[in-house]
């Protein structure tokens, strides 16, 4: 349905003609397949998000006011975006409008003596970390890849990635922010609230950052962020990446104060152990389990062909008949990604001490092949810039995770061979990417003082083919069937069926609310219901915002 | 290939936003990490390669229909590739340079060009170029040059002028300087002079196939009456017509572009510099001579499946990415240069911004145009150049006329004129 026109014209009037859209095809350009990435509740084959009702460019704070205001008075939905990489960003429902916070995408400051950096919501973090570097600072990159919104991971997601073990959780990093609310009310939260500038989160100042990100992030539920401070770490690297090669294998060869290695275990204990001796000894500038996502019997393989700018997928299954390929991929089926950045020579030879301390005291090894000069500079290259996440959908188009299990390393460690397993079966069926059942990647350290780590299972898959999409839907149920048999909990792959359904579109209540009952603190959700009450009164943002009223039970 | 043979890219497109960007890897600062002009400009998603995608696909199941809207979306696209090399950093089977050309065939198909393209294509097919000049004076750029007319003569070398070059006169010095250039050297290079056709290239980019097909036909025939076995041409466009698009149609000719040639004769001492220029230069890689003056790769092959669901071709399809393009001859010249000090900008090689005049875009939308080429002004001024150098005269018509517009005092030059003054 089209907006009314009386409406559609106040929108117009606020942004600019060239800044409002509701021709049908352009709205078409705002929709997101269900058979892609980041669905976590498929994927279904030829199903997208609803179409919006129109398409809003607006260029400052005091325009999303005036759009929200608007929104309220004629009980519209709208639903903020930044860089659009999940379908978390896109209408839930029909007759919604979609900002596109595009415009609004300037780093207003960065404050090199206090470490941190004011963003708007279109600022990304390849851009940010790039302004940064120029200082000697840095920005943790969210696991999405640094074509992502900073803004977005840490006031609407959970900002996991890399770097978490040096540069924290980016909803960790979450300083002062200025927040739209679902009214179209202005709220400054943490010391900005209080004259007192960007830098805390909490105070002095309102603390107000569990409210307006409620469970893991509103996620463009619950009104629109329009600025952000985010914290900064030290960064003892150059001031821009000297980055050589030619497309795609462009590499960076740092000064001698960095290392990245890959680095086996001969056991999943092992790998564990050293897990939480890195965290425990405080080396490492970030550690990742990065190139399994191919999967376990692919990942080096992919390597030499990523490595090599003659080299295409078509080289794929010669590689693999590569005797050395063979031996370099059994040789690290249970390994990980670790770069080590010193701040100065002193502090760098210690860390390697302490990390070749680590392999000696759990049996690991560095995974040489890995670690030759171009490979490894393409290695710290893709894990410094985080540039490359498009490659999970190098395949067949498509992926998402199964599992994603958020724990300690023993947590993963525990049921990596079992989700591998399960996958392998289904890869045998030919829905997925054949890729050896462990394709499980993420990041190793983080908040929690343990090592925290948060591995999905990746699953490729092509969304074009109905068999494929449909078969990849089969192992997720399985996946979820066996994680809640083995008392995991359910995995990633459905961590948004509570909010999106089969078709794109919100899930019916009465299916929230069994979901939300059935989770171990449903309590969380009745709290985020009566602080939407508050704060959203006229109900306009989606179901992302999780809530469970008192009725229910 | 029909629109509807990208079904599975349209499908298979993450829509990630990767096509917005330079490759990340490469982005130095926030003011120069953006790669495609038209949604810089426009902002809307449908303004990139993924709402390009997802435009095509709502217009070939009907879920939408042509508008002003659609006709802006589809020809505000230059076609200037940097959207094809930042997506081809993760993928191997998206080709969206491809189809968003596919796309605009579609929309000329079903009537939907644009006017301002029509009266360029009316006047071509009466004057053979796209300059809407007399055809008359095509060959007034070479008056008084001894060279051989090759519409009359045989010769085994052809200098093509190009559209732009044989009308701009601030410009076609720099075609006399080539030939010059040339002959000086040892060249026996001819022209064609007032026979000279149009390429085509710049007509394909907005859309007109057909009409291409007919020039780079007439274009074929006439080189081999008069025996030409290589073209060497200062125009970018014209460089990528015939180096990638004519083989399609059986063209067998060697392909050079003017620097490619000039690079060779300096190596081989038979250019000798002489003189000073005392200047800081930054040169701007044309995007048809930089990424997508890959050579052709003849490829007739079906799509097939590996290791369950990883797409690969049978046989192995040629990636057209930009790492193969034209980018060192051009500053191995600039650095024989005596006087001339390089310093490139942060969007170079693969990875370059477009000048803006590609694709129909500077006849179509002309501020637009000229507000992509006064991107590419202030990044060469922000590294405290004195000249902005190309090696297209699109380009440098562009650039003229944008850093006139901003006031700017950057110096505007094609590298033969350069290469001119030191010897």
């Amino acid at each position: 349905m089209a907006l009314p026109k009386e409406v559609y014209k106040a929108l117009k009037d606020i942004v600019g003609s060239e800044n409002i859209s509701d021709d049908p095809a352009l709205l078409d350009s705002y929709r997101y397949s269900l058979a892609h990435t980041a669905i976590h509740l498929g994927p279904y084959y030829d199903t997208f998000t609803p179409r919006g009702a129109a398409v809003l460019l607006p260029g400052s704070t005091g325009e999303v006011q005036a759009i929200v205001r608007l929104c309220n008075e004629h009980k519209i939905k709208f639903k903020a975006s930044s860089t659009f990489w999940s379908a978390q960003g896109y209408p839930s429902e029909d007759d919604t409008i979609q900002l596109d916070m595009r415009r609004m995408d300037r780093i207003l400051e960065i404050d090199e003596r206090n470490m941190f950096a004011v963003v708007e919501p279109g600022v990304i973090g390849a851009t940010l970390q790039a302004e940064a570097m120029k200082v000697g600072l840095n920005t943790h990159i969210a696991g999405s890849g640094c074509s992502c919104s900073v803004l977005a991971g840490a006031t609407s997601y959970f900002g996991s990635g890399p770097s978490n073990l040096y540069g924290g959780w980016h909803y960790e990093n979450l300083l002062g922010a200025e927040w739209v609310m679902p009214t179209g009310d202005l709220f400054r939260i943490g010391s900005l609230g209080s004259g007192c500038g960007w830098f805390c989160g909490e105070g002095p100042g309102p603390s107000m950052r569990g409210i307006a990100r409620g469970f893991l992030g509103a996620k463009g539920a619950m009104g629109v962020f329009t600025k952000c401070a985010i914290k900064l770490f030290a960064w003892p690297g150059p001031e821009s990446l000297p980055v050589e090669g030619t497309v795609p294998a462009y590499r960076v060869s740092l000064p001698d104060n960095f290392r990245a290695y890959t680095v086996a275990f001969p056991s999943w204990k092992a790998w564990a152990d050293a897990a939480y001796l890195i965290w425990d000894t405080g080396i490492g500038y970030l550690a990742h389990r990065q190139f399994n996502m191919f999967g376990r019997e692919l990942k080096y393989a992919m390597v030499k062909i990523l490595t090599d700018p003659s080299k295409t997928l078509g080289d794929l299954e010669e590689l693999l008949e590569d005797p050395e390929v063979q031996r370099v991929t059994e040789a690290s089926k249970r390994d990980f990604q670790i770069v080590l950045a010193g701040m100065t020579p002193r502090d760098l030879a210690w860390q390697e001490r302490a990390f070749d301390e680590i392999l000696a005291r759990t049996a690991g090894w560095k995974v040489e092949a890995m670690n030759q000069p171009d490979v490894a500079d393409w290695s710290l290259l893709y894990l410094l810039r985080l540039g490359h996440k498009n490659l999970n959908l190098v395949f067949g188009g498509s992926y998402d995770g199964c599992f994603g299990l958020l724990g300690t390393a023993d947590y993963g460690t525990t049921h990596v061979e079992e989700s591998g397993q399960l996958k392998k079966e289904w890869e045998e069926q030919g829905a997925v990417v054949q890729a050896g059942g462990d394709c499980t990647m993420g990041p190793i350290g983080g908040q929690g003082g343990g090592g925290t780590c948060l591995w999905e299972n990746f699953t490729c898959f092509d969304p074009y083919e109905r068999e494929s999409v449909e078969g990849t839907r089969a192992l997720f149920d399985a996946a979820t069937k066996l994680g809640l048999a083995r008392g995991w909990g359910v995995g990633m792959e459905k961590w948004n069926a509570q909010c999106r359904g089969p078709d794109g579109r919100t899930t019916p209540k009465e299916e929230r609310d069994r979901i939300h009952l059935s989770a171990p603190q449903p309590s969380v959700f009745r709290y985020q219901h009566k602080i939407r009450r508050a704060f959203n009164p006229n109900d306009l943002g989606d179901a992302y915002y999780e809530t469970l009223d008192d009725e229910a039970d | 290939m029909p629109l509807e043979d990208f079904a599975a890219e349209m499908d298979r497109c993450s829509q990630c936003s990767y096509c917005k960007w330079i490759p990340f890897d490469q982005v130095r600062s926030w003011r120069f990490a953006k790669n495609c002009p038209s949604v810089s400009y426009y902002n809307f998603n449908s303004y990139s390669a993924r709402g390009r995608y997802a435009v095509a696909r709502s217009l070939i199941r009907g879920q939408s229909g042509y508008s002003d809207t659609v006709r802006d979306i589809v020809f505000t696209c230059m076609t200037c590739g940097s959207c094809d090399v930042s997506c081809k950093v993760c993928r191997y089977n998206l080709e969206p340079l491809e189809m968003v050309r596919e796309l605009k065939f579609r929309l000329v198909e079903d009537g939907q060009g644009l006017e301002a393209h029509r009266a360029i294509i009316q006047s071509l097919d009466r004057e053979q170029n796209t300059m809407q000049r007399p055809r008359s004076g095509r060959g007034d750029w070479a008056d008084g040059l001894d060279v051989r007319r090759l519409a009359s003569e045989k010769g085994k070398v052809l200098f093509h002028a190009g559209c732009r070059l044989s009308y701009d006169e601030d410009l076609q010095q720099s075609a006399r300087a080539a030939v010059d250039l040339f002959r000086k050297a040892g060249v026996d290079v001819g022209i064609m002079g007032e026979q000279e056709m149009c390429c085509g290239g710049r007509i394909y980019a907005m859309g007109y196939r057909e009409e291409f097909a007919r020039f780079a036909r007439a274009n074929m025939a006439a080189w081999a009456r008069a025996g030409v076995e290589t073209i060497v041409t200062s125009c970018a466009d014209g460089y990528h017509a015939f180096k990638r698009l004519y083989p399609q149609l059986g063209s067998g000719v060697q392909v050079l572009h003017t620097v490619e040639f000039l690079a060779r004769l300096i190596q081989e001492k038979k250019i000798v510099f002489r003189l000073e220029v005392p200047m800081t230069v930054t040169y701007h890689d044309p995007c048809h001579l930089g990424r997508q003056g890959e050579p052709y790769v003849p490829w007739d092959g079906v799509e097939k499946k590996i290791k369950g669901q990883i797409v690969v071709y049978e046989p192995e399809r040629p990636r057209y990415n930009g790492a193969w393009g034209v980018y060192d001859p051009p500053r191995e010249i600039l650095r024989s240069i005596p006087g001339v000090e390089l310093v490139e900008m942060e969007r170079i090689r693969e990875y370059s911004w477009c000048c803006g005049a590609g694709g129909g875009v500077r006849e179509a939308y002309p501020e637009y145009s000229q507000w992509t080429a006064g991107e590419r002004i202030s990044e060469a001024i922000a590294t405290g150049a004195e000249a902005l150098v190309t090696a297209c005269p699109w380009c440098e018509r562009n650039f003229q006329d944008a850093a006139g517009t901003m006031g700017e005092p950057m110096q505007v030059y094609d590298l033969v004129e350069l290469v001119q003054k030191a010897v």
